[in-house]
């Protein structure tokens, strides 16, 4: 195993120093997290640097339980003199809340049995990435979208180079300790075409990794981001109608977002989920099958503990459209008679399909091929959803004309059970990692 | 004498050891690489919220933020850093990491600082927030959900959340110009789920406000409940929008979220500037009837998105972005200003220290127009008439926009028939300002706690409308094809 980097002692000391403060000033129990974050980022924007940012921001965040009640506090006033009145001042307000007798630490049972596996979220190269190397990359970015058929009708080419790298610990009262040091490399580039009718389309593309050397190639960015905004050119809006979607795996996370917010715990006890009783029942179709698995190495929602402290384990969430599993945190759980799992998302897994996604275009024949959501909304209620879209229709089983200025709408529980397909290829740069999905007969608004 | 907010500005920061000296040798590094100009924002902001849930405050949140941004900028590039030690070693250490944008030499900090004074003070306070304990506020929530339930049987469940905040800010630059504000605000949202026959419904009525505790009248908090309530309940009765192009009719206040999305955004100059809005080159064009007129403004009293001077320095005045039909003003920070050889126009905002200020929006909203809202609704054979939203959305370059229709009612034959609700309304910017062929004389600031997001920063904004027509928009309801 990989020698780990460690967050400094005195980094600790605080978080440490933070709990006992509390405890004296009359906390029962009391957890702390220090967190420190440095992001530097460039903007380049049509042959010139456009913006650097470089900034470290530490913080420190303390959840108290007094008396059996409950508050959380955070300050970025770090000076020595500042956080024992901040703690104190947080006590006492604590103190004027009314006492819930739900509102403890975790079980420390749950602390127990933390993976050890190397998550691969640290590169010990971070820090050799130079301010020369991001212009480079950011100018690569921009020379390759300019370098794709087409480029003449480019109005602005914007590209960014960031990274960060993270460092948090985390000590409760009843026997948790637990940090993570974590690092991200980041390229985007986003490009404004002219269109004939005075509309000036935008799009762009993006890849990132948790070590440097996985960071993808500057050109393929570039060149990609260009393509996906000339693509755009000419988009209409056609008939409204019930047809066929398939859904982009860089874009499904908007719809998959909608399905997992409905599982939490605090969602089922305030009666605002309409996954609410159906453990064990079939909610979609038979192809809807994800598990949430924080163990994924490098994913971008990996970890061995939760933010409670939990250690991670993976949780299915639907086998063959069942529902297995909802997100239960201490809290929920307790009112609600359940045990905790976790009460975050971490990462998807999904059993995937056998098929790319221009495979999944051809056998569809006739439909839309779902590129982008443009705001809307999904009643986590109800399960009533209402989206913008934009993307191309599919005619002969090839991508056809663009769209836009339209709109998908339906009822959750009717939709995932008319998911007939899914695709080979999860989308590896969000934790959600939804591969290409088709659905049949959605609703689609436009003339 | 009641001690106003106003008078507790000039002194604010020296608390924090924030002096002349500090300043100067900090804009002295943040110019030693030869930047053309360079600003410091020190910010300190103290927010509470506490929430009701099931019948009890059971839970609080405090969060305290203390830092300084500095900014350096040589022609349209910017350099931006910032540390949350106000110590001059750490400020400066900031500041040479901002100057590194330019390459070229020392640049002279200020010898003298003036500090902006006449600022107006629009935000009516005579209590700072952070000078009110819990106990006052608590009453607020415990007396709403009490209300709640006795409004009506089929309440299940009411959640409250109460916020409030303090944030002083001081502008310094290489000007010489200091300017200060202590900027509070307040916010109060009542959500409520409903159970009837088997279905549930839940809905959410929310205020805020740059005001102190006397913003919560009797009368407001009774409105709060009765709007939380019915706007939950009617949703009982509502039916699935249709789908298509169609003549929305939108309610006065809260549809002002159409001109921040179809608009506002797209008049940001720095979108203009770079080329990519799809109102780029339209200015002096006649972009609509010419009864539409359209501000961006920072001055009502009170307002959410009100503000006495910018994140900038710069005073918020008004700024006219349709007039008469034809497209008059963009919305500037000092970057754009400069570039279109304008003033500023009190723009320039930013979420807090951490972020770059950029050209936002304030309090948009159209100003009345000569028709009813009663011609307006009668004139639709079949449509929609919009009353209470979510959110929304903008695409700059392309223009299309959308709007989340949480509330409203179905248009048949002149007459509002059945409720419909959850329904994403979608066009295209100047398309769809051509298309507002009427303009109620009925104008509404809507008192809601909207929040704008742009480049991943998040700053208040107010939003307003008379009753308009919009003779075509696509409306994404269920289609029966």
């Amino acid at each position: 195993m990989a020698i780990r980097e460690a967050v400094s002692e005195e980094f600790r000391a605080v978080a440490r120093d933070a709990v006992k403060s509390a405890k004296a000033a009359g906390a029962g129990g009391a957890a702390a997290r220090m967190a420190k974050v440095r992001e530097v980022a460039v903007q380049w924007r049509d042959g010139q640097v456009e913006q650097v940012t470089e900034s470290t921001t530490r913080g420190l965040a303390l959840s108290l339980y007094v008396d059996g009640r409950f508050a959380s506090v955070s300050t970025s006033d770090l000076r020595p003199e500042a956080i024992d009145p901040f703690i104190m001042d947080a006590v006492a307000m604590t103190r004027t809340l009314s006492e819930d007798p739900f509102r403890t630490l975790p079980d420390p049972s749950l602390y127990d049995h933390r993976p050890t596996v190397d998550l691969e979220f640290s590169d010990p190269d971070y820090g050799t990435v130079t301010a020369a190397r991001r212009r480079d990359l950011a100018r690569a970015i921009e020379d390759a979208a300019r370098s794709v058929p087409g480029a003449d009708r480019i109005l602005s080419v914007t590209t960014s180079v960031s990274d960060s790298r993270s460092e948090m610990f985390r000590v409760t009262s009843n026997g948790f300790e637990g940090e993570r040091i974590d690092t991200s490399f980041w390229l985007s580039g986003s490009v404004t075409v002219q269109d004939e009718d005075g509309r000036r389309p935008e799009d762009g593309d993006f890849c990132g990794g948790r070590f440097v050397r996985d960071l993808g190639d500057p050109a393929e960015v570039g060149r990609s981001s260009a393509q996906r905004a000339l693509v755009r050119l000419g988009a209409t809006k056609v008939p409204s109608g019930i047809m066929t979607m398939v859904l982009d795996r860089r874009t499904g996370g908007r719809l998959v977002g909608a399905l997992l917010s409905p599982l939490s715990a605090s969602s089922i006890q305030q009666r605002r989920s309409f996954l609410e009783g159906r453990a064990g029942e079939g909610v979609g179709g038979a192809l809807l099958d994800i598990t949430d698995d924080p163990l994924i190495p490098k994913g971008f929602g990996s970890r061995h503990f939760d933010g409670e402290g939990i250690s991670a384990q993976r949780l299915p969430l639907f086998e063959a459209g069942v529902l297995r599993n909802y997100y239960v945190d201490t809290y929920y759980g307790r009112k609600l008679d359940m045990k905790p799992t976790t009460g975050t998302t971490s990462n998807l897994e999904w059993s995937l399909g056998s098929k790319s996604q221009s495979e999944l275009i051809l056998d569809a024949a006739e439909g839309v091929f779902v590129t982008g959501f443009l705001g809307g909304n999904s009643n986590g209620t109800t399960g009533d959803y209402s989206l913008g879209i934009q993307g191309f229709m599919i005619r002969k089983g090839e991508i056809a004309e663009p769209v836009a200025e339209m709109n998908i709408s339906g009822n959750q529980l009717e939709l995932w059970k008319r998911l007939v397909r899914v695709g080979n290829d999860p989308y590896e740069f969000s934790p959600l990692r939804t591969p290409t999905l088709v659905f049949e007969e959605v609703s689609f608004a436009g003339v | 004498m009641i001690e106003t907010v106003q008078d507790l500005r000039p002194t604010y920061f020296s608390a924090f050891g924030v002096d002349e000296k500090l300043i100067r040798e900090a804009l002295s590094a943040a110019l030693s690489r030869g930047g053309e100009y360079a600003d410091l924002f020190f910010q300190h902001r103290v927010a509470h919220n506490f929430v009701l849930e099931d019948g009890s405050v059971n839970r609080a949140f405090k969060g305290t933020e203390l830092g300084v941004g500095v900014r350096v900028v040589k022609g349209d590039q910017t350099g931006y850093a910032f540390t949350e030690d106000l110590s001059l070693e750490s400020i400066r250490e900031a500041a040479r990491t901002a100057a590194t944008i330019a390459e070229g030499l020392q640049q002279e900090a200020p010898a003298r600082f003036h500090l902006t004074g006449g600022l107006p003070s629009r935000y009516a306070t005579t209590r700072r927030w952070d000078d009110v304990r819990p106990e006052e506020k608590l009453p607020l929530l415990t007396g709403l959900n009490d209300k709640t339930f006795a409004m009506n049987d089929a309440i299940r469940k009411v959640n409250i959340t109460f916020g409030d905040e303090m944030s002083a800010i001081l502008i310094a630059d290489s000007t010489g110009r200091i300017a200060e504000d202590v900027q509070p605000m307040t916010l109060l949202y009542l959500s409520c789920v409903a159970e009837k026959n088997g279905e549930r419904e839940q809905n959410t009525y929310g205020v805020a406000a740059r005001r102190d505790m006397s913003f919560y009248s009797q009368d407001r908090l009774d409105l709060m409940v009765k709007e939380a309530v019915d706007r939950t309940m009617i949703l009982f009765d509502a039916v699935q929008a249709p789908a298509g192009e169609m003549p929305v009719v939108l309610g006065a206040g809260a549809s002002g979220i159409l001109l921040h999305e179809a608009i506002g955004h797209g008049m940001e100059a720095d979108f203009n500037r770079k080329g990519t809005s799809i109102y780029a080159d339209k200015i002096g064009k006649k972009v609509a009837h010419s009864f539409v007129n359209v501000v961006d403004e920072g001055t009502e009293e009170g307002a959410r998105g009100s503000i006495n001077v910018d994140d900038e320095g710069n005073a918020a005045g008004r700024t006219n972005l349709v007039e008469d039909g034809v497209l008059t003003t963009y919305l500037h920070d000092s970057i754009s200003a400069k570039h279109y050889g304008v003033k500023p126009t009190g723009n320039g905002r930013r979420e807090s220290y951490q972020y770059p200020p950029l050209p936002r929006m304030r309090s948009t909203y159209m100003l009345p127009g000569p028709h009813k809202k009663e011609e307006i609704i009668a004139s639709v054979k079949r449509g929609l008439y919009c009353t209470n939203f979510t959110n929304g959305q903008v695409q700059i370059g392309a223009g299309d926009f959308t709007f989340y229709v949480k509330n409203g009612y179905l248009i048949e034959d002149g007459k509002l028939t059945r409720p419909i609700k959850d329904v994403n309304i979608i066009g295209n910017g100047p398309k769809v300002l051509e298309q507002i062929d009427m303009v109620a004389d009925d104008l509404t600031i809507d008192q809601g706690g909207w929040t704008c997001g742009k480049d991943g920063q998040s700053v208040p904004v107010s939003q307003g409308i008379p009753t308009v027509r919009v003779a075509s928009i696509t409306v994404g309801g269920r289609s029966d094809r």
